[in-house]
């Protein structure tokens, strides 16, 4: 094998890893000053102040008392809030984009181009035109403003970044490659199951990590669609960047995010020892 | 594939016409495009025509007037500005992001997924608290110009935070995950067999990339700056916060509009506007790669 | 696949139906009468109260403290400016029972019958309101509106670094301080600011009134380095600018931070602004707005409010409550010589919106 990869093939790889490398430092930087600033004794989180945990001990604090039911933290259950949401709309965005991608390359619709163009519009549209006109779609139908309804909106604006991965993914592909695998015996659902869902499962997680992101930080449509019932994190740190921001506001993101990489590596690891003793040797 | 057929340019093949089944199957996203796309786009479009009372309620009374100032030369300034940081950003998320979608996509199965959730991740913090770090970052008395004047390679703390320079960082930063996603998909599927053909045909690895693997990355591309480049022109809240608020973007206009200015129906005309705007260069796009 | 396609979009389908569903089998928020065991006096109070208020604005404390004496639960919908909460109720979102606009809303909201006037029967605590607040032009003898915090726009200046003495308008706009501006993202601020240094009245917003100003605020705009309505003291404590017209509030808790801040009521005038408590025509539980509202005039829940939040408070008893230091403390308390409150302007705010606009996309 090596001498299939030439010299100047190995430099280029070696370019890539340290471009990639750079470009990582860049996308954790304000994020390394987000866990430095969770220590910071300062009340305002601008100016360094010195070290401490109270924070940490604050936050875990109305955490329990928001658990006991004692005192209600809005804070945390904003936070909940936005991760149900996001969890929600992630699920039906990755249904809803993955089946139209994949119908729109498999079926010759007519008036395909229009139909394209209208997918694309929840991503031009200006989010607050978005949020008042999903507002009154709402009022008119009568529906009750809540978790329902943010779903909603955050599904419209998301599936179409999975449909668009979706479709990427899809280019080029012969949509007859499903019917070769039944030729050879496969019922649909396997051939589906076996052949598209694996072939497109890195576009659909690449689309199900964007779905999510948005998801956790969109604000205005949100602020519109919602209920007096759900607030969301980016709601909620938006009005408290009035009074100063909340050095808790640090903390709580620190855990979300060190919670979430903690999570990402332990089921890599059980993974592997799952492969490992299946595979001996 | 006969140009003028309608189809994507991408789509290839046994494709099929839709039977009663396709319809069906399709008809869930339909009724979702309907419901919460069409429907309410229509509610604004018609607003788009209409006048407003003192309190800002739209009153139904055609005009033409909205539109004809959206064609002020103020608002198509504005356009312009917003066009423009839109597509410096989108070229620079496709220098930096197209390296790094590449070595993920070509990295070992094992530790891809673990790459790709890597860079999504501190996109889970809130927007505005990110944007204040980078803010701290990039202040006068910040750590970067701490770090660049002991390293004597500046005389003066740079003035970077609100100016230009520091609302691209802001937007690069905010939609590079978003080109890179994208383009890792059409990365990923690449044929390693076409790649080493190519080096076997005695290519270097630039003709490599430029003639093979670009060309067979292209819907990846096409994706990436479609997801970067649009919802950009909209962006309002980073040139605010990193650029101090001075030049206003498109998005602050209709933001007004529905706000403190009380004119519902020119934000709706605006916002039509830069949806036709779309639609059409969409269509364009389409029908040139169609052509081609 | 086909069937696993169906299977997919059936899935979809289950699961929006169930999220339409649920929603609708919420019990409505009011339940007239049911919530009489904790509260016999009040009879027709409802189980909730949907309040629809500034964020950080209400303090927690208060808010339990009226749910454990009334059994009221309070549903605290937030916004972030006066403009966002007046699309979201003329869009018609959820009923609320209770809203806290600024004065120029409420002149606006009376004007067009948007509001329920309020039974001052059952506002026995509304005589601890001080007396200049009770007759102002934009509701006189408080019929629709009960103040709940006053606040002033004011300047803010690092006395490190600018060592001229400030005392208007006029002396921060100078183009000595070019760059180091930070003032409030808010066009009608603005110009506002311009029309007081003119000793132009604020609410004369007539297009020749803005002409006059015009040249003033262009000026203005080319010298300032950040507008941000929001958190203004941001860039002053990244000592990215050094002088500022800012919110009380921002004052305040710029003043308390750091001796070098020193906050300055402009001679020019100030623009005084009150944020109030009102309920919307036909909230479902009127009747438990108006035991919120005198729930929070008692002095004791207003000092509550005020130890959280440095504004004015209106309440004079509350007044009685506060420690030396937070009446000193001048971004909260200041002496005033001349007052301004805004008044609804109507459709004047669509041309005053178009100058600034024209201004800033020109000043680049």
């Amino acid at each position: 094998m090596r001498s299939r990869t030439p010299s100047g093939m190995r430099l280029v790889n070696l370019l890539l890893s340290g471009w990639t490398g750079l470009v990582f430092l860049f996308l954790y930087l304000p994020i390394v000053l987000l866990v430095v600033y969770s220590f910071n004794a300062s009340r305002l989180a601008i100016v360094w102040e010195g070290f401490t945990f109270r924070w940490y001990e604050q936050l875990w604090h109305e955490f329990t008392a928001h658990l006991a039911d004692e005192r209600r933290s809005a804070l945390i259950e904003s936070m909940g809030n936005s991760v149900i949401i996001a969890a929600a709309t992630t699920g039906l965005s990755v249904l809803l984009g993955t089946a139209g991608g994949w119908l729109l390359h498999r079926y010759r619709f007519p008036a395909l181009r229009t139909i394209s163009t209208l997918i694309f519009i929840p991503m031009i549209i200006p989010e607050i035109i978005m949020g008042i006109s999903l507002l009154i779609f709402f009022k008119t139908v009568e529906m009750e403003l809540g978790f329902a309804t943010v779903i909603i909106s955050h599904v419209t604006f998301c599936f179409p970044f999975v449909l668009v991965a979706v479709q990427a993914r899809l280019a080029g592909l012969d949509p007859s490659l499903e019917e070769a695998a039944m030729d050879l015996g496969a019922t649909p659902l396997k051939a589906f199951w076996h052949v598209m869902v694996p072939y497109l499962l890195p576009a659909i997680i690449s689309g199900a990590l964007m779905s999510f992101t948005l998801s956790m930080d969109e604000l205005i449509v949100t602020y519109f669609t919602r209920g007096p019932k759900s607030e969301t994190l980016p709601i909620k740190v938006y009005g408290m960047a009035k009074v100063g921001l909340n050095p808790l506001l640090n903390t709580i993101s620190t855990v979300f995010i060190v919670g979430t990489a903690m999570l990402v590596i332990c089921a890599e690891l059980l993974k592997g020892t799952a492969r490992r003793s299946r595979e001996p040797g | 594939m006969t140009p003028g057929t309608g189809q994507l340019p991408e789509i290839q093949g046994a494709q099929r016409r839709p039977g009663l089944r396709g319809w069906l199957l399709f008809a869930p996203l339909m009724l979702w495009l309907f419901a919460f796309v069409i429907a309410p786009t229509a509610i604004m479009f018609v607003y788009s025509f209409c006048q407003r009372d003192e309190l800002g309620q739209v009153v139904f009374e055609f005009s033409l007037s909205n539109y004809t100032r959206v064609f002020d030369k103020t608002y198509l300034k504005i356009f312009t500005n917003s066009i423009q940081y839109a597509a410096i950003t989108t070229v620079i998320c496709l220098l930096v992001g197209y390296p790094v979608a590449y070595f993920i996509g070509r990295a070992s199965e094992q530790i891809r997924n673990k790459l790709l959730m890597l860079v999504m991740i501190p996109f889970w913090t809130s927007f505005l608290i990110r944007t204040y770090a980078w803010m701290s970052i990039l202040k006068a008395e910040g750590p970067l110009n701490g770090m660049l004047l002991y390293m004597q390679l500046i005389a003066a703390p740079l003035d970077i935070l609100y100016t230009p320079a520091a609302v691209v960082i802001g937007l690069v930063y905010s939609y590079l995950p978003f080109m890179i996603l994208p383009i890792y998909g059409s990365v990923e599927k690449l044929d390693n067999a076409l790649i080493e053909a190519a080096f076997d045909l005695g290519a270097g690895p630039v003709s490599a990339f430029s003639h093979v693997i670009v060309p067979l990355t292209r819907p990846g591309i096409f994706a990436g700056v479609l997801l970067v480049f649009i919802p950009a022109i909209g962006m309002f809240a980073i040139t605010d916060l990193m650029g101090g608020g001075r030049v206003p973007m498109i998005g602050n206009v209709i933001q007004n509009q529905f706000g403190q200015a009380r004119d519902w129906p020119f934000g709706a005309a605006l916002g039509m506007t830069m949806l036709l705007l779309f639609a059409a260069c969409f269509a364009l796009s389409m029908r040139k790669s169609d052509a081609a | 696949m086909k069937r696993i396609g169906g299977l997919i979009y059936l899935l979809a389908i289950a699961i929006v139906a169930f999220l339409v569903g649920c929603k609708k089998d919420e019990p409505a928020a009011p339940a007239p009468g049911a919530g009489s065991a904790k509260a016999p006096a009040a009879a027709a109070v409802g189980k909730e109260l949907n309040l629809f208020a500034w964020s950080e604005y209400i303090p927690e404390d208060v808010i339990t403290g009226f749910t454990k004496e009334t059994g009221v639960k309070v549903n605290y919908e937030t916004y972030a400016s006066n403009e966002e909460m007046l699309s979201k109720l003329l869009a018609g979102g959820t009923k609320y029972d209770l809203i806290q606009p600024s004065e120029y809303v409420i002149e606006a909201l009376v004007k067009q019958n948007k509001l329920e006037a309020l039974d001052h029967a059952k506002l026995t605590n509304l005589k601890n309101i001080v007396a200049d607040l009770r007759d102002m032009p934009h509701d006189p003898g408080l019929k629709y509106s009960v103040p709940w915090m006053v606040g002033f726009v004011g300047i803010v200046v690092n006395t490190d670094k600018v060592k001229d003495p400030v005392k208007g308008f006029k002396d921060v706009f100078q183009d000595k301080y070019k760059g180091r501006i930070v003032a409030l993202n808010d066009n009608r601020e603005i110009v506002a600011w311009a029309m007081m240094t003119h000793g132009i009245d604020v609410n004369q917003m007539t297009p020749e009134n803005l002409e006059k100003v015009k040249p003033t605020v262009e000026k203005w705009i080319k010298l300032v380095k950040v507008f941000d309505s929001d958190s203004p003291k941001t860039a002053m404590m990244n000592g990215d600018v050094d002088i500022g017209v800012v919110w009380s509030g921002e004052g305040a808790i710029l003043a308390n931070t750091d001796k070098k801040y020193a906050f300055v009521i402009p001679e020019e005038g100030a623009r005084q602004y009150i944020d109030n408590l009102a309920i919307p025509k036909g909230a479902p539980n009127a009747e438990g707005a108006h035991l919120f509202i005198n729930y929070i005039l008692r002095p004791e829940v207003s000092k509550l409010v005020s130890d959280k939040f440095p504004y004015t408070n209106p309440n004079s008893e509350a007044r009685k409550l506060l420690t030396p230091e937070q009446l000193k403390n001048p971004a909260s308390y200041p002496e005033i010589k001349s007052k301004q409150t805004f008044r609804d302007i109507g459709k004047a705010a669509s041309d005053l919106d178009k100058m600034v606009t024209d201004l800033k996309a020109a000043a680049n």
